[in-house]
């Protein structure tokens, strides 16, 4: 006997459609699983096996079992196929009616004792199953959510004899909880209430959020610049449905996503390590091609503290995906590409041994030594930063800051600057372009950085809802440009 | 006119060489050298050679006791500083903020009296005092290394700027690498090109000490700025002041030295709040913005622009972070 199962195996983040088909037949006893399955896949036989008897269901004994994966030149990677496996070897032996696998998909890994466990990408196999003209998956409990924001019907199960029930139509499938609605979503996100002082560095965290500016905090260690990054996503406005889905899809195939949890909505904060490889960061990998740090950012925040410790090729990698907003990664197989538009928090000491900047400790640095440290910052790379601060260390008697505003009244700011560049942008004032051109003369400020400033200008006068550009909007973006001592 | 063949030929030896040595491998390069094509290649190149019997040879470089046997210069307009005044300002490359922003006041405010300011295109002081002569005048920067050559590298863009507005000089022409050895020689000439040497941040037995020991022996006027008497930084300076050198406490301190009269004072800048307030704030010592903002009760935005306009005006200065008033504009 013959029987089939839809599932879906990840290419990147894209869903391929792969027939599982279990065919039984009379023979000597065994179990053969073909069609390009890597090692997680291969040990599905032992799971499958261990799976069906604890759910006192029947293993086929005194028959020759073989499963095909097709189509055969995919490469198969991962444990997502072992529900569709033992639902096709199921319905093969009769413990399954054939038409109870109608519409239906199957997505997820077997416990040996049946339990059914969440497998990353359940988003994405569930979007292959809309594709593919089905209207239900089955799969781990956990994985409802996700699975039903594609707009299928999530069959998330516990366990192996409950998909079996479901499908001899013995129950219903079980209640998804409902999906948290947006207050509770920013509960968890770091507040700006923490923060006390660093008034500049929170204006310009402000500014960097209404205008999706990519923000360069230097200063020596222990100036809060961890902390304030943190507090960027609190302050952005929520994901739309387009957007959420792109970051969820992402979020789901690497298997960040927390389970249970539905829409990635608040915007993501990744900090990679700098001793993070180009493939971490922009993805690769070995195998089918993962996302790295810059796509697991998309539509959200890359913090890179450190800045200038991350390897020159690492930061030169960064350079496609701040230009294009999508990575491009080559393989063997082919190319994949993932999405990865973000918002760069880069942080940085003023010099290696962190004491420059700071009135309590001496710099013990060579010239040679902050210049080197300084300088694998390329030129391209800073042109990418609209707003660079440097933050002195705060002297004792400065230190009592108050208590800071807290992240709601901020985000509120934000959503109405963000409006008002959307609908009304401000135009410049001539006394704002006056000044502009006195700076050029003044400064060392290169045509590049004369548009930045322009850029922020616009940003600082809709967040104070102004019609126009006035020339202290534009004084204020002028504080923000890169200073000589970075810039050389 | 063995000038330019000594400097080749010295070039192409390793070798530091004042005058055409008297040996058959110098003749013998002197037979094959094509000093003509040598000079249109450098030309083309944007390169010009004056030799020490040229005319237009700096008279004060000419001076000294073991002046180079020709100089290179990379720039837009003849050198000529014949009847201008000319100061070197140097110190520290690993220099602190305060020496940064002292370098580039002092190279402002010479540079806007229609000083020439010397230096020698390094990081720290150097760079900061070309800088500051950038915008408001004129600059000269003395290379240890191959006329061609932007080194450091972290300089390309300023030597740009210098080549456009002032002079790069070198006593080594195009292809002659950076050697240690060869700093102590560029410093000669930085000392023997100016009238007056100002150091402004120097730790004990550094390069700009050598440069300020050059200039006094050839009886030149050295010049140092005080620092803080616990600063490593200010050993060097603080030592000079002890041996006699004249304090810097402003641009005119400079400027009286040479006999050059201050250019007239800027009409005082009438300065609106909330700009006169950050000032005042600012002109009680080096201070950081968050500072400011709860000093003074003004919002974070506010403060940074008026910061931003104070820097315009040429008020006030900025480093790492920190924020002071620059000096002699009280
Ligand atoms: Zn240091």
């Amino acid at each position: 006997m013959l029987a089939r199962t839809i599932t879906h195996a990840l290419v990147g983040i894209d869903p391929r459609r792969v027939e599982v088909e279990a065919h039984l037949q009379q023979g000597l006893p065994s179990f053969a699983i073909v069609g390009l399955a890597d090692r997680a896949c291969q040990e599905a036989k032992e799971r499958v096996r261990s799976g069906i008897s604890s759910a006192e269901l029947e293993w086929p004994t005194k028959r020759r079992i073989t499963v095909n994966l097709a189509p055969a030149a995919l490469r198969k990677e991962g444990s997502g196929f072992d529900l569709p496996i033992a639902l096709a070897v199921l319905a093969a032996s009769y413990q399954l009616p054939a038409e109870a696998l109608d519409g239906h998909a199957a997505f997820g890994e077997l416990a040996l004792d049946g339990r059914l466990r969440p497998v990353p990408g359940a988003l994405v196999a569930a979007e292959g199953a809309r594709r593919s003209g089905l209207t239900h998956l089955v799969c781990a409990a956990e994985s409802g959510p996700e699975v039903a924001l594609a707009g299928v019907e999530p069959v998330g199960v516990r366990h192996l004899a409950d998909a079996v029930a479901y499908l001899r139509g013995e129950r219903d499938p079980p209640e998804l909880p409902p999906p948290d609605d947006d207050f509770e979503t920013l509960a968890g996100v770091p507040d700006l209430a923490d923060v006390r002082g660093q008034e500049r560095a929170r204006r310009a965290l402000e500014i960097a959020a209404a205008g999706a500016h990519n923000l360069l905090l230097a200063g020596p260690p222990g100036t809060g610049k961890t902390m304030l990054a943190r507090r960027l996503p609190g302050i952005l406005p929520l994901l739309d449905d387009e957007s959420s889905l792109e970051a969820t899809r992402i979020h789901s195939v690497s298997g960040v996503l927390a389970p249970g949890t539905g829409l990635v909505r608040v915007p993501p904060f990744r900090a990679p390590h700098h001793s993070a490889s180009a493939a971490a960061l922009i993805g690769g990998g070995v195998g089918s091609p993962r996302p790295g740090e810059a796509s697991l950012a998309h539509h959200g925040v890359l913090f890179l503290d450190e800045l200038p410790e991350f390897q020159r090729p690492v930061l030169e990698a960064l350079r496609q995906p701040l230009e294009d907003g999508i990575v491009t990664v080559i393989r063997v197989g082919g190319r994949a590409v993932f999405p990865a538009r973000f918002q760069v928090v880069g942080a940085m000491n003023l010099c290696p041994c962190g004491g420059r900047g700071d009135g309590a400790a001496q710099c013990q640095c060579t010239p040679e030594r902050v210049q080197r440290y300084r300088e694998k910052l390329s030129r391209a790379l800073l042109d990418r930063f609209d707003l660079v601060l440097t933050v002195p260390r705060p002297r004792a008697n400065d230190l009592a800051g108050a208590p800071g505003e807290a992240s709601g009244p901020v985000r509120e700011r934000v959503l109405r600057a963000r409006r008002n560049l959307r609908e009304r942008p401000p135009r410049r004032d001539p006394a704002a372009d006056d000044l502009l051109t006195r700076a050029v003369e003044r400064l060392p400020l290169s045509g590049r950085g004369r548009a930045r400033v322009a850029r922020v200008a616009s940003t600082i006068a809709a967040l104070a809802d102004a019609a126009t550009v006035e020339a202290e909007h534009l004084a204020e973006a002028l504080s923000y440009r890169a200073p000589a001592e970075l810039v050389e | 006119m063995t000038e330019l063949a000594t400097v080749v030929f010295a070039a192409e030896a390793g070798a530091h060489l004042l005058d055409a040595p008297r040996s058959t491998r110098f003749s013998s390069f002197q037979r094959r050298f094509d000093e003509a094509a040598y000079l249109r290649d450098l030309s083309a190149r944007g390169i010009a050679w004056i030799a020490r019997s040229d005319v237009s040879f700096p008279r004060r470089l000419a001076e000294i006791h073991d002046p180079p046997p020709g100089i290179f210069v990379r720039s837009r307009t003849a050198l000529s500083l014949e009847g201008l005044p000319t100061v070197a300002i140097v110190g520290a490359r690993a220099c602190s903020s305060y020496g940064m922003a002292v370098a580039t006041e002092l190279g402002r405010e010479l540079a806007a009296a229609g000083v020439v300011v010397v230096s020698g295109l390094a990081r720290g002081v150097d760079a900061a005092a070309h800088r500051g002569a950038l915008q408001s005048g004129t600059t000269l920067a003395v290379l240890g290394c191959g006329i061609d050559r932007d080194y450091p590298r972290a300089h390309a863009v300023l030597a740009g700027e210098i080549t456009q507005r002032g002079w790069i000089v070198s006593e080594y022409p195009p292809g002659v690498e950076p050697a240690p050895w060869r700093f102590p020689a560029r410093n000669r000439i930085v000392a023997g090109l100016a009238q007056a040497t100002v150091v402004v941040e120097a730790r004990e037995r550094s390069g700009a000490l050598i440069t300020a020991d050059l200039a006094l022996d050839e009886g030149r006027e050295v010049l140092a700025v005080p620092g803080e008497i616990t600063s490593q930084l200010s050993r060097g300076t603080n030592a000079l002041l002890r041996l006699g050198a004249t304090p810097v406490t402003c641009a005119a301190d400079v400027l009286d030295v040479l006999g050059v009269e201050p250019p007239p004072a800027p009409e005082p800048a009438v300065l609106g709040e909330p700009l006169r307030a950050i000032r005042s704030v600012v002109a009680d010592g080096s201070v950081g913005a968050d500072a400011i903002v709860r000093r003074t009760g003004l919002a974070a935005g506010t403060v940074a622009a008026a910061l931003a306009e104070l820097e315009l005006l040429g008020l006030v200065t900025q480093s790492d972070g920190l924020y002071r008033e620059v000096m002699g504009r009280t």
